[in-house]
């Protein structure tokens, strides 16, 4: 087990030094640039090439890029030209905005989808079969940042049932311990504070959900649908086990196991869908900031940012490859 | 156009899952759960049933398609946009981007006219009409998936095509260059695409051309592993061994004999694709890096711009999102069914 995880950690290595180095060049080669962003439009030649020399930016590229290197391993990514913060800094500030988001919205599609799923395959053929394909398929097709608009409109600004924007309600006084809102509120006990931004959750979470909920709901449903004609099901069945027995020890564990992997590739689609519905709901995470990124081409803000959520996401990869050789005795024996 | 929830859920009990679901295999590298969906479908055309000499795979799958619910709603879907696309200039009744009833419309007073005898769909916020925007729309919203998924596949296709290649016919080295390229192509793979087609977009600025580009880029690793494993499944038949021995060249081999039999996973990945393309181009137009030229109306930039008055006229996003949504279904619809009638496993 140890040497199994050692071996997928070292293989980290070469994919993320890759990706920095993609990045980098790509980043560089691209026309446009930060002089052109910083200085106003009639700034003269020399003043560009100011710019750029106390940027760095007319070192040879080799030079450029070990320095880039040189300071990642450090943690240092750079500072943010449009902020002047440090970029993991803006990053880890924004991320338990952004964690408490894509949790809530990861709980909602596991939790609809994988009973919906299973029902769907169980009753094969029946309304509710054609109703979760059909909709989960025109989940797919519809695009986040519309969904997320209809549901603002209609629960938020019509209705008024849930808050439209933000984190927390204005004049919402908490303690702060590690800017997750609703565990630093449980932990001392503003349970006001929890209440409010658990309500601020729910649109947009729902939102983000859409997508992962779809896949969810036809993976569940493709890998029941495989389990249950297997020939240890109908053992199971013939020797007399009890319905739930079977349905919990025998289908479901082997079926969850497509459906876990599912998901950890699926956080790597939240992020990005992050952009779309935190810039929505005017939610203050990453999302919100990658954003704000893209239009002031605020290029070490998303170098940073995207070599941080790729690490992320093989990271969160990685412990789905753990976990599934703890469900799965096959995988470990191999 | 049948776009009622019920035509789409008569298809249901047919539908392929969305993914397979993949044996576990404790070798695959990190990402390999999402790399081992698609050599799973890859795989898939390298199934053909021997002895089956009278028809052939596509033959029978296209039989199978045309008694599938979910295929001819898909084609139906399909062949009504491309129509209206192509010959957008005939149907539209106005010109797009003339503002003859902007004495109409005060979008700031919430005065709105929606659908009347001369404008079927009403105007928009600057008095232009809806319905001629929206099918001009339709040949720009074509253009970049069709541009996209030609990014995708072209630039997908050689990687794969290459790494496949060198992997089946090139020995020792050419499983070094395969291995490199894949690991280029797994590491494009852990990027979210939408991320990655909102970074491409950031920094080269805001067109048409930025979308089609970047919309497409991140589709290339899906081609390109698709199209390479498809290959190496082709590469270990006996047809292969047979070329060689006859002394047929390498590079022939690679084009003639082994690339047209891999090319019906890409093909179905490419129908995938373009739905893929519209629906994330539409998101890079709302988030204001598509194209800014109001000269060509783009049901993605349109979305984006009705959103500011979706409470006083809803019907001006909902247009462009409901042509979005139900343009996108039929092509998924359309390549889910090719999967599944070209995939026996999933045909129980």
């Amino acid at each position: 087990m140890l040497r199994f995880i050692v071996r997928r950690l070292l293989q980290l290595i070469p994919t993320l030094g890759g990706l920095s180095i993609l990045l980098f060049v790509w980043l560089q080669r691209l026309p446009g640039g930060p002089e052109y962003a910083l200085l106003p439009d009639d700034a003269t030649a020399e003043q560009r090439a100011a710019l750029r020399r106390s940027l760095g930016l007319d070192e040879p590229i080799t030079v450029q890029y070990l320095a880039f290197l040189r300071r990642i391993l450090q943690g240092d990514l750079g500072t943010s030209l449009n902020t002047g913060r440090s970029v993991t800094e803006e990053f880890f500030t924004r991320f338990p905005a952004t964690f408490e988001l894509g949790f809530t919205a990861m709980l909602i599609a596991v939790a609809a989808g994988v009973p919906l799923g299973y029902l769907a395959a169980r009753r094969r053929g029946t309304v509710l079969d054609f109703a979760a394909v059909g909709g989960s398929l025109l989940g797919i097709c519809t695009p986040v940042f519309f969904l997320a608009f209809i549901l603002k409109v209609v629960f938020a600004e019509r209705l008024g049932l849930f808050p439209s924007a933000f984190r927390l309600s204005p004049g919402m006084n908490r303690t702060d311990l590690t800017g997750f809102v609703v565990l630093d509120g449980l932990r001392t006990g503003e349970f006001d504070v929890v209440w409010d931004a658990l309500l601020h959750l729910v649109l947009p979470g729902l939102a983000l959900a859409s997508i992962p909920l779809a896949v969810i709901v036809r993976m569940t449903r493709a890998s029941v649908l495989e389990v249950l004609g297997e020939d240890y099901v109908r053992t199971a069945n013939a020797k007399g086990l009890h319905r739930n027995t079977v349905r919990t020890r025998h289908v479901m564990r082997n079926a969850m196991l497509p459906v876990v992997t599912a998901v950890g590739l699926l956080t790597g689609s939240l992020f990005a869908g992050a952009v779309l519905t935190e810039s929505v709901f005017a939610f203050p995470g990453i999302g919100s900031f990658v954003y704000a990124a893209t239009q002031g081409r605020d290029y070490p803000v998303l170098t940073g940012f995207i070599l941080l959520i790729a690490t992320m996401y093989v990271l969160i990869n990685l412990l789905v490859d753990i976990s599934y050789s703890l469900l799965d005795p096959r995988v470990r024996a191999q | 156009m049948p776009t009622t929830p019920s035509s789409q859920n008569r298809s249901g009990p047919e539908s392929a899952p969305e993914t397979p679901a993949d044996a576990p295999d404790g070798h695959a590298p990190l990402l390999g759960r999402k790399a081992a969906r698609i050599d799973r479908l890859a795989e898939l055309m390298g199934h053909r049933e021997e002895g089956d000499h009278g028809a052939g795979v596509w033959r029978t799958a296209f039989a199978r398609m045309r008694r599938s619910p979910m295929a001819i709603t898909g084609a139906v879907i399909v062949v009504v946009f491309l129509v209206v696309a192509l010959f957008s200039p005939l149907i539209a009744p106005y010109s797009p981007t003339s503002q003859a009833w902007g004495a109409e419309v005060f979008p700031n007073r919430n005065v709105f006219v929606g659908p009347r005898a001369e404008n079927w769909l009403g105007l928009d916020n600057l008095g232009r009409d809806q319905f001629s925007r929206m099918v001009i729309g339709a040949r720009q919203t074509l253009l970049v998936g069709v541009v996209a998924t030609l990014v995708g596949f072209g630039v997908g296709a050689l990687l794969g095509g290459a790494a496949g290649a060198a992997s089946v016919l090139g020995g020792r080295w050419g499983r070094q260059v395969d291995n490199l390229v894949m690991r280029v192509i797994d590491m494009m793979l852990a990027l979210p695409t939408l991320l990655l087609a909102v970074t491409i977009a950031a920094l080269v600025g805001s067109s048409l051309t930025t979308v089609m580009i970047a919309v497409g880029v991140a589709q290339v690793p899906i081609f390109a592993r698709l199209l390479r494993g498809a290959m190496l499944s082709q590469g270990s038949r006996d047809y292969v061994l047979a070329a060689r021995a006859l002394g047929v060249r390498k590079h022939r081999i690679a084009l003639v004999h082994i690339l047209p039999n891999s090319l019906g996973p890409v093909i179905v990945q490419s129908t995938l694709t373009l739905a893929t393309a519209i629906i994330d181009a539409a998101a890079l137009s709302y988030l204001g890096l598509g194209n800014p030229d109001p000269a060509f109306p783009e049901w993605g930039t349109m979305l984006a711009d009705a959103q500011r008055f979706l409470s006083s006229a809803p019907q001006l996003a909902v247009y462009p999102a409901l042509a979005i949504i139900v343009t996108a279904l039929g092509f998924t619809l359309l390549g889910e069914a090719m999967r599944e009638a070209l995939d026996p496993k999933l045909r129980k």
